[in-house]
């Protein structure tokens, strides 16, 4: 890949990881909970996110392509994974007694009860559909390359895991600047 | 620019006699759908029962003690105070896991001879999983769940 476009990745990404490192120094009991699930989320997207980008190459039969998807398919469960678990982790503070959710339910309801709800699920999808694009990698190989059905079917399940990714971390967004925890 | 070569007909001969045996082997060593078809339905089993245990938490608190209880053995599913515990929320992820489990092992073990129609599979998969999303929805899925919790009798 050329230089400047590794030039411009290395710059988002260390905005996105600084920013949320900085929570690490937010005047709140619950900061490192916060800086781990901000850290693993943000990697989450931006392992998912550069997956969708390789996977075009894929879906035309390009060979080159494949090389290393199956680590970067690897790398995105990882990361999501991690990103559902320290969700799980957050979510404990979330709930606590005078937590985001009792703020947001005095102040906001619609926030808790469609988005929340919504998000603490649609979270979990990418760990499912990415590891079941894992298993078609490794299982059908090349193959994957050469038959139209399957590469179709192994692109939707990334996109959607990406799909279900982002609404993720927007509604995580957006809840975070309602009511940090 | 295409090459081109002056060789007589005959000449190509032995060259396409390797060619047409290696696309047999190849189609032979073709591996059947039946494995991603089991793993991709063992995903909208997980997610559907995601969605069943989510919206009986919320119907009665025996059945969110019930739904609790499958992941009572979450540490963080305990805990009082402001550091707070995520609740039956462990629970829905546990079963969720157990079926993902179950259901991926069986259908695998069942269907790994058998080729399924991938393409419309994938049409059929979009579909579930979009109306599953929208089962989350509690503007959506609320009145459809009351409905359906009065007609079985779990909520009066």
């Amino acid at each position: 890949m050329q230089r400047v476009v590794w030039l411009q990745i290395g710059f988002i990404l260390s905005v996105l990881v600084g920013g949320e490192g900085l929570l690490l120094f937010f005047p709140s009991p619950y900061q490192i909970k916060a800086a781990v699930h901000g850290l693993s989320s943000v990697l989450a997207i931006a392992t998912s996110t550069y997956l969708v980008h390789r996977i075009y190459p894929v879906l035309r039969g390009a060979k080159a392509a494949w090389s290393a998807l199956p680590n970067w398919l690897i790398a995105a469960v990882a990361t999501n994974l991690a990103a559902a678990i320290s969700g799980n982790w957050i979510y404990m503070r979330y709930r606590g007694e005078g937590g985001p959710r009792a703020w947001i339910l005095a102040n906001a309801p619609g926030f808790h009860n469609v988005l929340m709800e919504f998000k603490e699920f649609i979270s979990l999808f990418p760990c499912f559909l990415l590891t079941v694009a894992v298993f078609c990698a490794y299982y059908y190989g090349e193959q994957v390359m050469r038959r139209r059905e399957l590469s179709q079917f192994f692109v939707a399940l990334i996109l959607a895991a990406w799909i279900f990714a982002l609404i993720g971390w927007m509604s995580g967004l957006t809840l975070a600047k309602l009511r940090f925890v | 620019m295409h090459r081109q070569t002056h060789s007589p007909p005959s000449a190509l001969a032995p060259t396409i006699q390797p060619l047409v045996a290696e696309e047999a082997r190849s189609t032979a060593q073709t591996k059947p759908s039946g494995p991603l078809i089991a793993a991709s339905l063992s995903v909208l089993f997980a997610i559907f029962t995601l969605m069943v245990t989510h919206h009986l938490s919320r119907l009665t608190p025996e059945l969110e003690r019930a739904i609790f209880a499958f992941g009572a053995w979450i540490p963080w599913a305990h805990g009082e105070g402001p550091g707070g515990n995520i609740g039956s929320y462990g629970g829905k992820e546990t079963l969720a896991l157990w079926v993902w489990a179950a259901s991926w092992v069986s259908f695998h073990l069942a269907w790994r001879r058998l080729d399924f129609d991938l393409r419309r599979w994938l049409w059929c998969f979009t579909a579930a999983l979009a109306l599953l999303t929208l089962g989350f929805f509690h503007p959506l899925a609320d009145p459809i769940v009351l409905v359906l919790a009065r007609w079985f009798g779990v909520i009066g």
